[in-house]
């Protein structure tokens, strides 16, 4: 078991660091001196023209949204660092332990505000973009699987709290 | 708890020590203690048989039950 854990804790590295390097990758290519751009534009702008409608304000607002598509993916990878603490508890020979219980659960709530998040973000970008915004194409996008996985991990919190409270029975069994 | 172990009085009774009653059925002196002290959630068949056998008594000399 102990090795099996061991492959499993080396994988979770090889996600978590390739998220890590796609992410800050993406970000350095993400042109971030826009947002310089938009405060110069609002030190000079015509108070008198409307703000929300103005060019410079659209793309400030999809910069803005871009960067919070950002931070929503930087959050999702902390949601998988937790595995890593799962792994160590089991590691330690505690599988049914409170703190499993508790990465279950912080996990399956990141997976789901990750989800909803972006899917709000993505409307904007479209309404911003004057774009279509279909609802049900957007649930199709590989992503939204993780409703569902983060559903899986609430029910897995409850299953491994069962489990707990099984394990300490047997132990008091005599 | 309802159900009251007298383990105390027959092992005073048949002048016997914890430690060695524990030797003798097999379990741990702290699952012995666990016993003793009411903690303990159930008590196996096993368990039981071998208590009475070591100390020559009946499971009710061992198990009492008392209204709450």
């Amino acid at each position: 078991m102990k090795d099996n854990t061991n492959i499993l804790i080396i994988i979770t590295w090889g996600i978590l660091l390739a998220s890590v390097s796609v992410l800050l990758n993406d970000m350095r290519e993400f042109d971030f001196n826009q947002f310089k751009e938009f405060q110069n534009w609002a030190k000079t702008a015509n108070k008198k023209e409307s703000w929300f409608t103005s060019k410079n304000a659209i793309q400030w607002s999809y910069y803005a949204i871009s960067a919070g598509l950002f931070f929503w993916r930087g959050y999702l990878i902390y949601g998988f660092s937790y595995f890593l603490s799962i792994l160590k508890e089991i590691e330690n020979g505690n599988y049914f332990s409170d703190k499993n219980i508790k990465y279950f659960k912080k996990i399956g709530n990141i997976f789901i505000w990750y989800t909803v998040n972006v899917l709000i973000l993505r409307f904007l970008l479209a309404a911003i973009g004057k774009s279509t915004f279909n609802f049900f194409n957007e649930l199709k996008a590989e992503f939204t699987f993780l409703i569902p996985v983060g559903l899986a991990f609430f029910i897995l919190a409850e299953i491994f709290k069962r489990a707990k409270d099984t394990e300490k029975e047997n132990e008091l069994t005599i | 708890m309802s159900i009251i172990i007298n383990l105390d009085v027959v092992l005073a009774k048949r002048k016997m020590r914890s430690n060695e009653l524990a030797e003798i059925i097999d379990i741990t002196p702290a699952n012995l203690s666990i016993l003793k002290s009411g903690k303990a959630k159930a008590i196996r068949f096993s368990t039981l048989e071998a208590i009475c056998k070591a100390l020559d008594c009946q499971p009710a000399d061992i198990l009492e039950y008392v209204e709450d």
